[in-house]
């Protein structure tokens, strides 16, 4: 029984990671938001934004490793120390920046409604018509898209998801007339399935940053100095293309 | 239709490692519940009027609350708190232990209270002590007569081990909905992820007949007419 007991314990200890040690970073990615973030056919965490990650950790001379989590959950992952970073397309927001540092924006989001193709609904009729909209939780669209119900008095009924692409699903299902999200992630769902692009619910424009924890200042300017550095090399080019970002 | 089937092949050696981690999950919370069930079964037949209580406490407590909220609890709160660096399979596993920790107690504790108490005094009779009388007479009599009502534990873990991913663990769940977001083939997808859910149920639940089968006392527990 103690010999059991002690295998455990090593078991236990040998599969914890607390991603605290200076020279390795875990990094929390939503898996469920390609092409920023995604698993590729191999198993392996992918997209842009885990590549540009990688490339910042190389010139850091740090090792990377990415963590998928639910995205309700990611900031709060941050703040208990089971991640070190996002990097995973999260949209600068003053709410966010209350909790978390981010770094620089290096991306520029719209966020839009995706319909059924040959769908003859408008924006306005979205917004006015009293139709169902699908967005994913814990998103800022869908805090705006809330906050809009009351603010501008649109009519819409919002319904959350997991991910962007479940409410893609529920639309080609008929429970919600269209759904909103990124552009980049509309365009990759458009690209896959039987839905298009409509156009901008309206929402301003949005940066993406990576985030940090408030006390790790030091590392803000790492990722920092490596981002601008990566953004001003020819690789950034060269992700942009690989994910079809510059569409 | 070949492009769904041509998504469910690449992606089946990445299901089927979320597999081995979800079998993984659910041995160790069924090794761990097993554990603390026996534990706590004893505690609340022979313990004193204390012991009783906060073990009731602790039955009442996983019982009542849903597998879902105890997650977030230790996975955000009691665990970082603590210092412990549990990843995500580890808390689903321990998570998971404790609660069925609280069924499997009171599967032992009916199981226990079955025997016929006149056992102990025989036992007394011939000089065993309170504690070898337990470990020695009751324990190996009320396991076996629990093993049919503690394989319903094996597949209510198993289900319930799917909430892992909110919490970003590997296994099965988490793994197909990623898979689906990249390629928009979510029901063929699910459908897989369901299969390898029944296969699991019933390997395990065939391995647990084989053992309550090997385990059993000639004469004692009997299969229906047998």
């Amino acid at each position: 029984m103690i010999r059991i007991c002690f295998l455990l314990l090593s078991i236990v200890l040998f599969t914890t990671n607390q991603a605290s040690a200076a020279d390795k970073l875990l990094n929390g990615i939503d898996a469920n938001f390609p092409p920023f973030a995604f698993i590729d056919k191999t198993g392996q965490p992918s997209g842009f934004d885990v590549e540009a990650m990688n490339w910042i950790a190389e010139d850091m001379g740090v090792e990377v490793s990415h963590q998928p989590i639910e995205w309700d959950g990611i900031i709060t992952s941050l703040l208990t120390k089971k991640i070190d970073i996002i990097a995973s397309g999260m949209s600068i927001t003053a709410q966010r920046a209350k909790q978390v540092n981010f770094t620089l924006p290096y991306w520029i989001i719209k966020n839009v409604f995706v319909v059924k193709k040959d769908s003859p609904l408008t924006v306005d009729t979205l917004l006015k018509g009293k139709k169902v909209i699908g967005v994913q939780q814990g998103t800022s669209e869908a805090k705006w898209l809330k906050e809009q119900i009351t603010a501008q008095h649109f009519n819409y009924e919002l319904k959350y998801y997991n991910s962007s692409p479940l409410a893609v699903e529920d639309l080609l299902n008929g429970r919600i007339d269209a759904a909103a999200m990124n552009d980049a992630p509309a365009m990759d769902a458009a690209g896959k399935k039987a839905v298009q692009v409509l156009g901008s619910i309206g929402m301003p424009q949005e940066d993406f940053g990576y985030a940090v924890r408030k006390e790790d200042s030091e590392l803000l300017d790492r990722v920092n100095t490596s981002l601008k550095k990566l953004m001003a090399s020819p690789h950034w080019e060269v992700l942009k293309n690989k994910y079809e970002l510059n569409k | 239709m070949p492009s769904s089937i041509s998504t469910v092949i690449d992606a089946l050696p990445y299901l089927m490692s979320g597999f081995f981690n979800t079998a993984a999950i659910v041995l160790a919370a069924m090794f761990f519940g097993l554990l603390l069930g026996v534990n706590i079964a004893v505690g609340l037949v022979y313990g004193n009027r204390i012991l009783r209580f906060f073990l009731g406490l602790y039955v009442w407590f996983f019982r009542g609350v849903p597998v879902l909220v105890l997650l977030f609890l230790f996975y955000f709160g009691l665990f970082p708190y603590l210092n412990l660096p549990f990843n995500a399979l580890v808390s689903v596993s321990l998570v998971l232990g404790m609660t069925t920790g609280a069924y499997q107690a009171n599967i032992f504790k009916g199981a226990i209270l079955a025997l016929p108490h006149g056992q102990f005094n025989a036992a007394s009779a011939l000089g065993m002590s309170h504690f070898q009388t337990i470990r020695t007479i009751i324990l190996p009599q009320a396991l076996r007569l629990s093993v049919p009502a503690w394989s319903n534990e094996y597949s209510i873990i198993l289900k319930d081990s799917a909430l892992a991913f909110v919490i970003g663990a590997p296994e099965i769940m988490a793994r197909t909905q990623f898979v689906a977001s990249r390629t928009y083939q979510h029901l063929p997808l699910y459908i897989v992820a369901g299969l390898l859910y029944f296969l699991l149920t019933w390997l395990g639940v065939a391995a647990l007949r084989y053992f309550e089968q090997r385990v059993q006392i000639p004469g004692y527990s009997h299969h229906g007419l047998q």
